[in-house]
Formats: structure tokens, C-alpha cells, sequence
């Protein structure tokens, strides 16, 4: 047994003396059996190279998903910053240009005029009101009346200290005189559920007609004549009434009120800074007698 | 601790609304926070608490309000004693009865409202406030005062007040 165990030894010593010595042109079927070794043994191979890769490739993902979820959370920290400014800058703007509005409308106008802020909307749903940041220490008092660069806005019925409550001219309680621009029909201006106006008591001879413009009459209450109202959208004739109704659409948007303009003394000069100019086919004698 | 609990709300409660309220609004109506909170003040804590706390928020509310009549300071007290008053009836109080109750004392407001706003100024439709304002309004009142009461519930179990009426 120990004899045929070294004759084998012996065997593959001289069969590996035998590889190193046999000339290059005659390996052929050694070349055979290695192609067919590394042929079998390139697959483990490829796979475990492709799993080391892939481990590899993972790990620096990884690495390199930590900086970038770094960066990228510091990125999105930065574009919240700027959008925040940027919307801040806008609100700015926007509120620059409102008042700037303002403030051009207060330096035209002849009468006294004091800009306050809208803080609060009635909680009810009853009235349509405004709570405003001025009051009586600032010399607000009731019945004023209140505008914006688009037209009259409503009449101070409440004073605080520090705050007024307006009654918006579409709230059904409240009441102005109103006169119809073209034509120089004067009636009375209250509010409706829909958050639209009425003029009514017009003569019923009157031509007003859809579209024409309606201003306050400056004949009572806090506000200076030729003020504008709106427009008048539908005319209302009934048989049995001796007035004339009709609709008016104002001007004013009233659920976007930030800023508004207090009249302190309507009567302080005649001028109608705000009064275009009239249409000349208006009734002479009619505009003298309102006048 | 339930008078700092009053306190914050007669400060915070009418000015909040008055304030948010666009934001607070569905499809354009509000709900009356002020309502809300009287009648679950009558539900858990009686009549006395509610009266005064009514009066104290009605009064507020009046005074945010283009209302020159000061009817909140007389509705807002009435309508938590009324509150009160129907809890008297009940031990416990269920989802369906404080959902009724909410519902319909917010009906009762806005129909006085609307009888106020007709007698004092020009004549106003009932059917069209009826559908535009006092239903929509009761019905978000009462949804929001269901959900206010059962946190109130989770947060303090046990009514503050226990009518005796009810637990004879």
C-alpha cells in the first residue's frame, strides 16, 4: 500500500517535470484542459466578481447618498427660505402699490381723508361690515363716511377707542343717497342679499338706463358728492309704484377690502376731485336744481 | 380652572372669528362660534355659567358686528339657558340629542336674526335667508359643536354640572 502511494508521488512529480519540459508547439491538449478549467471556473468567477461590484457599488451609493441627502436637505432649507422671501416680497409690493394708490387718492382729493386698516369682517353672517384699525382717539366718529380709490365703500356706524365698524354700503341696512351720474337722478342706495346694491325712489319719468354710472349725491350723510358707486345693471318698472328701481353692480370689491380711506369732513370744499367729467346731453335744468 | 377656560374664550373667541373669517367659511357661511360655545356651556356646565358667559360673548360679538340693536347680548345668554334647560332632561348626553339641539337652537338664532333684520330695516325674503344663511349656518354650527363636545368629552369625562332634575 505505502509502495503503490509513492509510486503515484513519483508519477505526478515526473508528470510535472514533464509539463515544464514539453516544448510549446506540442501543448495542445493541455491547452484544451485549461480552456475547459477556465471555462467551467470563469463562471463563480464572474458571479462573485459581479456580486463585489455590486456590494461595492452599493456602499459608495450609499456614501455618496449621505453628502447628497446632506445637500439636499440644505437645498430644500434654502428654496423655503427664498420662497418664503419671495412671497413676502410680493406681499410687499402688492401692499406698496395699494398704497401707493391710496396715497396719490388722498393727496388728489379736496376733502380730509384718513387711510386706515381692515382688521376684521363682522363675525355674523347677518351684516356685511368691516372692523377697521382706527377710532375715536384718531378722531373717527359715526357716520363717517369710508372709500377706496374704487368708490365708497360704507358709513362708520360703531367707534371703539382704536377701531370702527363700517357698515358696507351692500349690507340690506344700510342706506345713502345716491345720484345717477348721466342723467342726475338722485334715490336712495341700500344694499341686497345678493352683496349688490339698489337705488331706489327714482322718478319714474327718468331715462337711466343699464350701465350708467351711480355716485353719492353728497346731499346727506359722511360722504362728498360725486363719489362713485357702481353701475346699473337692471332697471326695475312696476305698474303700482310711482319710483323707479334699478340694480346696481359696484365697483368696489368688497370681499378684498385691505385698505380704506376715512372722510373726515365731506364738506370741506365744493371740488369733485372724483366726479368725471358729465355727459353734456344730461338735462341742464334738472342738474341746476340738484346742484 | 373652568373660570380661565371662560376668560380665554371671551377674549380670544369673537375676535378669532371676526378675524378668520374667511378662512372659517364654507362656501361663503360661517359658523357662529360664539353660539357654539354658549349652548355646550349650558350643555355641561348650567344655566348660570352660560347666562353670564352669554352675555359676556354676546356682548363682544355685538360689538365687532355693523348691529346697532345689541342682539347677541340678549340671544347669545338665552339660547345657552336653553341649552341648559333641554340638558336637564338627560343623564347622558348622546350624539344624536346635542346634534338636534345644536342644530335646531342655531335655527331658533338665525330665524330671530332674520325676524330682527326684517323689523329694522327693509323687507328681506325668509325662504331666501332661510336656504342661503339660517340652514347652512345651523347645520355647520352643529357639526362643529359635535366635534368640540367630544373633545371636551375625551378631555373632561364628567360633566361640569350635574342637573339634579335629571339624576332623580
Amino acid at each position: 500500500m505505502a509502495g503503490a502511494k509513492r509510486a503515484f508521488v513519483l508519477l505526478l512529480a515526473v508528470l510535472a517535470i514533464a509539463l515544464l519540459i514539453v516544448p510549446e508547439a506540442n501543448d495542445g491538449p493541455l491547452k484544451n484542459m485549461e480552456r475547459a478549467l477556465v471555462s467551467v471556473a470563469s463562471h463563480p468567477l464572474r458571479i462573485l466578481d459581479s456580486v463585489t461590484q455590486g456590494i461595492d457599488s452599493v456602499w459608495s451609493r450609499y456614501l455618496a447618498l449621505r453628502s447628497v441627502s446632506d445637500e439636499n436637505r440644505a437645498l430644500r432649507r434654502e428654496i423655503a427660505t427664498l420662497q418664503e422671501e419671495a412671497n413676502r416680497l410680493q406681499e410687499k409690493a402688492a401692499a406698496t402699490e395699494r398704497l401707493a394708490t391710496l396715497l396719490n387718492l388722498k393727496e388728489e382729493l379736496a376733502y380730509t381723508t384718513l387711510a386706515a386698516r381692515v382688521i376684521a369682517r363682522d363675525p355674523t353672517n347677518w351684516y356685511h361690515s368691516i372692523v377697521i384699525n382706527k377710532g375715536q382717539d384718531d378722531g373717527v366718529s359715526i357716520d363717517m363716511g369710508v372709500m377706496t380709490p374704487t368708490g365708497a365703500v360704507g358709513r362708520v356706524v360703531k367707534v371703539q377707542r382704536q377701531l370702527a365698524v363700517v357698515l358696507l354700503i351692500i349690507d340690506r341696512n344700510n342706506a345713502i343717497t345716491g345720484l345717477v351720474q348721466r342723467t342726475r337722478d338722485e334715490g336712495i342706495v341700500e344694499g341686497t342679499e345678493k352683496g349688490w346694491a339698489w337705488i331706489k325712489y327714482l322718478p319714474l319719468l327718468s331715462n337711466v338706463k343699464v350701465g350708467d354710472i351711480v355716485v353719492t349725491s353728497g346731499m346727506a350723510g359722511g360722504f362728498p358728492r360725486g363719489l362713485p358707486i357702481g353701475r346699473i345693471t337692471r332697471i326695475e318698472r312696476r305698474e303700482a309704484e310711482l319710483f323707479l328701481s334699478a340694480e346696481i353692480q359696484p365697483d368696489t370689491d368688497f370681499g378684498r377690502l385691505e385698505e380704506v380711506l376715512v372722510i373726515m369732513n365731506p364738506r370741506e370744499t365744493g371740488a369733485l376731485p372724483l366726479l368725471p367729467v358729465p355727459d353734456p346731453s344730461a338735462p341742464a335744468k334738472r342738474t341746476e336744481r340738484i346742484r | 380652572m373652568k373660570y380661565l377656560l371662560y376668560v380665554v374664550l371671551i377674549i380670544l373667541l369673537v375676535p378669532f372669528q371676526a378675524v378668520m373669517y374667511d378662512r372659517l367659511a364654507i362656501f361663503g357661511v360661517h359658523a357662529d362660534l360664539a353660539l357654539i360655545a354658549v349652548c355646550l356651556i349650558g350643555l355641561q356646565a348650567g344655566e348660570l355659567d352660560a347666562i353670564i358667559v352669554g352675555i359676556v360673548l354676546g356682548f363682544t360679538q355685538d360689538l365687532f358686528t355693523g348691529s346697532t340693536h345689541w342682539e347677541n347680548l340678549w340671544l347669545k345668554p338665552m339660547l345657552g339657558l336653553m341649552a341648559s334647560l333641554a340638558s336637564h332632561n338627560v343623564v347622558n348626553l348622546t350624539l344624536s340629542f346635542s346634534l338636534a339641539l345644536l342644530l335646531a337652537l342655531s335655527v331658533f338664532s338665525g330665524s330671530v336674526m332674520f325676524l330682527l333684520k326684517s323689523l329694522h330695516g327693509p323687507g328681506v325674503d325668509f325662504l331666501a335667508a332661510a336656504q342661503g344663511i339660517i340652514l347652512p349656518q345651523a347645520c355647520y354650527d352643529a357639526v362643529l359643536g359635535i366635534v368640540v363636545l367630544k373633545l371636551m368629552q375625551w378631555a373632561m369625562p364628567t360633566r361640569l354640572h350635574v342637573p339634579t332634575a335629571g339624576y332623580e
